[in-house]
């Protein structure tokens, strides 16, 4: 019977295309995912030559002043990629991988954009995230919304009707060749990913594959309760079609309004003005008020005395560590701001399957908001390690030569957050029970037996 | 020629449609959503606009502020550009939300504008967003879609098209009247929307309009009407070719999806992939790779600057640059600015050119999908397209250039060519010259512009108009009853 059943189903023109256009376009989805995993590797290649060919020419023009040195050269902090970014790209096509800073003041270059195509924005990446968030399920409704409902239609449903024991589970069995074709679909192109784009085997790439599952599970349910509606065929399509618009475009671009409108972050630019005063006004000011602040922040340094000179290294990056102290509260405020936006979509997007599963996708693949905060948050650190050590050096005068600065690499940060399995999985699998136990109460209080 | 048979049909499909309780709700739903629209793009207008005025004054306050001082200290102090947003924008948000909303502008250096929205959230806004003119590019012809699927279908499902053809209405009758009667069903929804949005696009300039402005609405509102009328036809269209409504209703869901979201997308990412723009990185270190090629000013035995020194030695008859009549460093810094700033353009130009055949593949695809050509006609009248935002930084970059070399050339003039001893006081000018400095404006481009780059959209439309036209009279030829 299920042979059959898997026969007819494939048999079909319409699934054979549905089929394999989902597949091509997941394959293409992983092309898409290859070049930016090569761009990103590129990336990180090309700031290595780059901060060694820039740190030993700047060292070899300026040998007797370590305090200019340090003016110019910039020190790059990546944000390690992994190869699962490749399958959901997430936030890292908006926000950069690289953060190139020099020991001057942080709050006027961390927020440095990465050069953009704002139409490749606009319309978005075809990522293998978009190819199941988006795609898969247009499949499952055109796969699932005349089931039952066409057979009634041509005047077939009698004839089964009569013909197997039970009704119920011959609806059951419908649901099962499709749901089982898509998720061999999706292993197939997983599968194909790993080998691919060298994903490794581990609880990430797990996580992910389960999600999807449960993803492509989310749909067939919401499907099996249209279905077990019992309306027309053409009712089915519309309204599948109408709670995908809804879950897909409508609910997550309204959930993005209210959490921007809640949070909003004037913050950001209060912060860039007021850095640039807080360092520039230093210039024009007793010089003792720039030191004492600078004491107070780095008591260690304090045997560190202004020469009589009008200008010296020592007060020079004093002001400009002003300039970062002066606006930390905005910048605080910033960050926290910040996070509010990123757990408030958090928390809402769990009751929205959609947005949760790319969401989820996102963290899974470090590419999302949280990810770019720790990544701000650990430039912050990497800038203060650069300054602990350049500090004292600059102000005893140390000579350019006597540093190593071959030894000044690149660096990277990996996101160690982990995912945790019960928060990521737990609203997918909750929806899916309760559209199942609805569907069943429906098919059970229709009396299906009786058509 | 009279219209009296097709308003009749008109009629009374209008009547049909509303004996349907899920047209009610839809509809609803939709004008809803549209005011929840209209709300949300004025908050995102006032607040975008008032904090970008906001900050811009205070930075210029702050530059006026300044005291007494070397003007090349001022360069780098520099100036803000803050992106402020045109009142159509409430309608269109096109592609703001990706756009940076500051620059700092210094001397020596062409900084990103940064602080862009997508920067600042989730991947919640890649979903796409709620605007006005999402509803009435996106959701109305799924809307009438729905309406229309069985506007024919079904009479010939239950056999009364027959009747109908044979009481001697012709098939043109049937079909204008039918896309007449759908129309009367968006134009419940268009027309208020049109006046709510004309009383907000007022309020919100104090009544003041000009005329750019009312050209950029007329045409705004004049489009979208003419996208609306396309969709009610192909409805029509497809219904009448369709065996049943089943089938009429999968193919335009299909149309729909094709339309709005499979092409918008794919045809982009085509682009992106065959055209690769570089990265940041990349970019820079190619710049600076060039202009150490030209000269590099922090090189004190650099040939391209020693060529100048000597030159500008022979012709003042001095023998060292302390003895020339001028500042010579502020000198030296104007032909770095002219430099840099020569390179990086001819870099950006070379990435813009990349980035524009990545676009080349979706603008080319407007003669192939209405959707786009109209959502890039929008988005250019309501300037959040992509011209608007390089025209944004290119005004950006040439107030920074200016400023620069405003500066530059104070020193020349008042600064002293002697170089101040270890524990002399910095040589300084006075603070009057700030002002010589003009705020920062950004000029949104005007409608002639915008016109001229969103040609090939209004082409497109126009063909996609005269090819229905042709298309109707090829239907009531051999379209049949059963």
């Amino acid at each position: 019977m299920l042979a059959l059943l898997f026969k007819n189903f494939i048999r079909s023109k319409g699934t054979k295309v549905g089929l394999i256009f989902l597949l091509i376009i997941g394959f293409i989805s992983l092309l898409i995912g290859q070049q930016f995993q090569q761009k990103q590797q590129n990336n990180i290649v090309e700031a290595a030559t780059y901060q060694k060919e820039h740190i030993a020419r700047n060292a070899s023009y300026h040998k007797d002043d370590l305090g200019l040195l340090l003016y110019y050269i910039k020190f790059s902090l990546v944000n390690k990629t992994l190869p699962i970014n490749s399958l959901a790209i997430g936030q890292r096509d908006v926000n950069p991988s690289i953060q190139n800073v020099t020991i001057r003041g942080l709050e006027g270059q961390k927020y440095d954009a990465e050069l953009n195509n704002p139409n490749n924005l606009l319309s978005g990446n075809i990522d293998f995230s978009f190819v199941l968030i988006y795609l898969f399920p247009l499949l499952i409704v055109a796969f699932s919304y005349n089931l039952v409902s066409e057979e009634k239609e041509s005047g077939t449903w009698k004839i089964v009707a009569t013909q197997s024991e039970n009704t119920f589970v011959y609806i059951l069995k419908l649901f099962y060749i499709r749901i089982l074709s898509l998720i061999v679909l999706l292993t197939v192109v997983l599968l194909v990913a790993v080998l691919f784009l060298a994903i490794p085997f581990d609880t990430a790439l797990l996580t992910f594959y389960l999600l999807g599952v449960l993803y492509i599970l989310f749909w067939f349910a919401v499907s099996f309760f249209i279905v077990s509606l019992q309306k027309n065929s053409n009712f089915n399509a519309v309204i599948l079609l109408t709670i995908w618009l809804f879950l897909i475009i409508i609910v997550p671009a309204t959930i993005n309004t209210y959490v921007v409108n809640k949070y909003p972050v004037p913050e950001a630019l209060e912060l860039t003005v007021k850095q640039r005063n807080a360092y520039h006004e230093k210039w024009d000011m007793e010089k003792k008020i720039t030191m004492d602040k600078f004491y107070n922040h780095y008591p260690q340094f304090k045997t560190y005395l202004l020469p009589d000179k009008e200008f010296s290294w020592l007060w020079y990056y004093a002001m400009q560590q002003a300039g970062d102290d002066d606006s930390a509260k905005e910048s605080q405020e910033l960050e926290t701001k910040l996070q509010q936006r990123n757990t408030a979509s958090q928390f809402i997007a769990q009751f929205i399957p959609t947005l949760h599963t790319q969401i989820q996708l996102n963290e899974i693949a470090k590419a999302d908001l949280g990810n770019q905060l720790l990544f701000l948050k650990e430039t912050k650190q990497f800038h203060e390690n650069l300054r602990l050590y350049f500090y004292p050096k600059i102000f005893d005068n140390k000579a350019v030569n006597e540093e190593n600065w071959s030894k000044f690499k690149v660096e990277t940060f990996t996101d160690p957050s982990e995912t945790n399995l019960v928060k990521t999985l737990l609203p997918l699998i909750f929806f899916n029970l309760l559209l199942l136990a609805l569907g069943w109460i429906n098919f059970k209080n229709n009396k299906l037996q009786t058509f | 020629m009279s219209l009296h048979v097709e308003i009749l049909i008109a009629k009374h499909f209008k009547k049909s449609v509303f004996k349907n309780k899920a047209v009610f709700i839809i509809t609803l739903f939709i004008g809803l959503l549209l005011l929840y629209a209209a709300f949300s793009g004025w908050e995102n207008y006032t607040n975008q606009n008032e904090t970008s005025e906001k900050y811009q004054h205070e930075s210029r306050e702050d530059w006026l502020k300044n005291p007494d001082k070397n003007p090349h200290r001022m360069a780098h102090y520099g100036n803000f550009a803050f992106r402020k947003s045109t009142p159509l924008s409430v309608f269109e948000f096109g592609m703001e939300p990706f756009f940076g909303n500051a620059i700092f502008l210094e001397a020596h250096k062409q900084n990103t504008a940064n602080f862009s929205e997508a920067g600042f959230s989730n991947s919640m806004l890649r979903f796409g967003e709620v605007s006005i003119a999402m509803v009435l590019q996106i959701l109305l012809p799924l809307l009438i879609f729905f309406l229309g699927f069985n506007a024919i279908a079904t009479e010939r499902e239950n056999g009364t098209l027959k009747l109908l053809l044979s009481q001697g209405i012709s098939w043109k009758q049937l079909l204008l009247g039918k896309t007449l009667g759908i129309a009367a069903v968006i134009l419940l929804l268009f027309i208020p929307t049109i006046i709510i949005l004309v009383v907000l696009w007022l309020v919100l300039q104090n009544f003041s309009i000009s005329a750019d402005e009312t050209i950029k609405m007329g045409l705004f509102i004049l489009f979208h009407f003419i996208y609306l009328m396309f969709f009610c036809f192909i409805a029509v269209l497809i219904s009448a070719a369709s065996k049943t409504s089943k089938n009429a209703l999968i193919s335009l869901i299909g149309i729909w999806l094709l339309f709005t979201i499979i092409l918008p997308r794919t045809t982009q990412a085509i682009g992106a992939y065959l055209y690769e723009a570089p990265s940041k990185i990349q970019f820079q270190s190619d710049i600076e790779k060039d202009i150490l090629k030209q000269g590099d000013s922090h090189n004190p035995n650099d040939p391209h600057y020693k060529a100048i020194k000597d030159s500008l030695l022979l012709v003042y008859k001095v023998d060292s640059v302390q003895k020339l009549p001028f500042n010579y460093s502020g000198f030296i810094m104007t032909e770095g600015e002219k430099i840099s700033a020569n390179i990086y353009n001819k870099h950006l130009e070379t990435l813009l050119k990349v980035y524009e055949q990545q676009n080349s593949f979706s603008k080319a695809v407007s003669f192939f999908n209405p959707y786009i050509a109209m959502k890039n006609l929008s988005m250019g009248l309501s300037n959040t397209d992509y011209d608007s935002y390089i025209d944004f930084q290119k005004q950006a970059e040439t107030y920074r250039y200016d400023m620069a070399q405003k500066m530059n050339a104070l020193q020349i003039k008042y600064i002293s060519n002697k170089k101040p001893g270890p524990n002399d006081k910095p040589l300084t000018i006075d603070k009057e010259h700030w002002a010589e400095v003009d705020e920062f404006q950004y000029q949104p481009k005007g409608i002639v512009a915008v016109l001229k780059s969103e040609m090939i959209s209004i082409i497109s439309i126009i063909l996609w108009i005269s090819f229905l036209f042709v298309l109707i009279r090829i239907a009531a030829k051999n379209l049949k009853a059963i």
